[in-house]
């Protein structure tokens, strides 16, 4: 078919649409109805009773407003990449709150190390945060990339990864608020297990959830 | 490029937004040389960019809401475009390393018997898919397939049951036709 004719058909099948938010927007809109959920959630769960002792230790105030930020950044990262015509730079943005977060996670691991010796190793199980935080993450994700499902025909791969991010960072602060893990270490090994399990997730199925391109 | 036309363009998409054909049409024609232009800085090939251009019209198609009619509409086409193109060269590139041009295989001595080249490889290649089947498919294979015989004379050389022979023998057609990339069984 020749282009012209392609476009006359196009025209005669037009249909007037809803235009979308703004990636800002829909990044709010997203991060508003996950934290809500993730808070009821754990309010459900219930709180873990040392929660203000452990919010007053710097380190574990900084890790745990750092994986807000990182599921901030990373909505709007993914919300933004998914409009062809903004900047990959957008990319960069969950990169610093991630970094601080990881750190910050570190930083307490060998702060534990110093003061408990070899006991601040040990890593235990806590499978109970990996399946909150991949479980609710998921629903998380599910709803974000349905949101953002225009990336597919144009940046899928970040905009998946960095959903998986946004959603598993943001339920993981709500593990933190839950569940009683003491030391550093193990925070760091089982939320980072789980965040890398639901990015990959996000990464391995979300696809099926975006607009598909022609062709493709 | 001509800021006055590129506000006319954002108009029409706005309006097109709005379900507005004419508009519409105005626009996707306007533009066409821009994408145009767009996928023969990637695609060198004619027709293949061509292919590309209308991949790049679908999507818009597609993607209309999501164009934002506060941002300006060249690089938001042209994104699309660049993507469609990127993912034409793909495709042509993963099916080139497939294909093979033919005229390689072309005759290289007049002698029929000298050009059995091609022939002989591909009995060696047919031989060593036969020689790893497992024994009852090979077995059942050389009875009913090359030696013809019926299943019930295959059935009492073998010892195995004509259910047995057949479902092997099947199994063995479908493992050669994959191996030596014929059509899925």
């Amino acid at each position: 078919m020749e282009s012209e004719a392609l476009i006359a058909e196009l025209a005669r099948r037009l249909k007037p649409v809803r235009v979308l938010p703004s990636p800002a927007r829909q990044a709010a809109a997203w991060f508003g109805l996950a934290a809500a959920t993730v808070t009821a959630v754990t309010l459900l769960d219930g709180v873990r009773p040392d929660l203000a002792a452990r919010l007053a230790v710097p380190s574990e105030l900084a890790q745990w407003l750092a994986s807000i930020a990182t599921a901030l950044a990373g909505a709007l990262a993914a919300a933004m990449l998914a409009r062809p015509d903004r900047p990959v730079a957008w990319a960069l943005l969950p990169l610093a709150p991630l970094v601080a977060w990881l750190a910050a996670l570190g930083f307490g691991a060998a702060a534990d190390v110093a003061r408990l010796g070899p006991a601040a190793m040990e890593v235990g199980e806590n499978w109970g945060c990996v399946v909150f935080t991949a479980g609710l993450g998921l629903v998380l994700t599910l709803g974000l990339l349905v949101m953002l499902r225009h990336a597919g025909p144009v940046r899928p791969v970040p905009v998946l990864i960095f959903g998986g991010l946004a959603s598993a960072a943001l339920t993981s602060a709500g593990c933190s608020v839950a569940h009683r893990i003491d030391a550093a270490l193990p925070v760091l090994v089982w939320h980072g297990a789980a965040v890398l399990l639901a990015v990959g997730l996000a990464w391995a199925f979300g696809g099926r959830l975006l607009v598909r391109p022609p062709g493709g | 490029m001509d800021g006055a036309q590129d506000r006319q363009w954002e108009e029409w998409m706005r309006a097109a937004q709005q379900g507005d054909a004419r508009a519409y049409d105005a626009l996707l024609r306007a533009a066409l040389p821009f994408l145009r232009g767009v996928a023969r800085r990637r695609i060198r090939d004619a027709a293949e960019a061509e292919d590309a251009v209308q991949d790049a019209l679908l999507t818009i198609h597609q993607l209309r809401h999501a164009y934002d009619p506060a941002r300006p509409i060249r690089p938001w086409l042209a994104a699309i475009t660049e993507r469609r193109a990127i993912d034409r060269l793909r495709r042509s590139g993963r099916r080139g390393m497939r294909e093979t041009p033919l005229d390689d295989f072309g005759e290289t001595l007049p002698d029929p018997l000298a050009n059995r080249g091609e022939a002989n490889l591909a009995a060696a290649e047919l031989r060593a898919a036969v020689a790893d089947l497992p024994q009852a498919q090979r077995t059942a294979l050389a009875l009913a397939k090359l030696e013809d015989l019926s299943l019930a004379e295959a059935s009492a050389r073998s010892g195995m049951s004509v259910g047995a022979l057949k479902v092997a023998t099947h199994r063995a057609v479908k493992t050669l036709r994959r191996k030596l990339g014929g059509e899925e069984g």
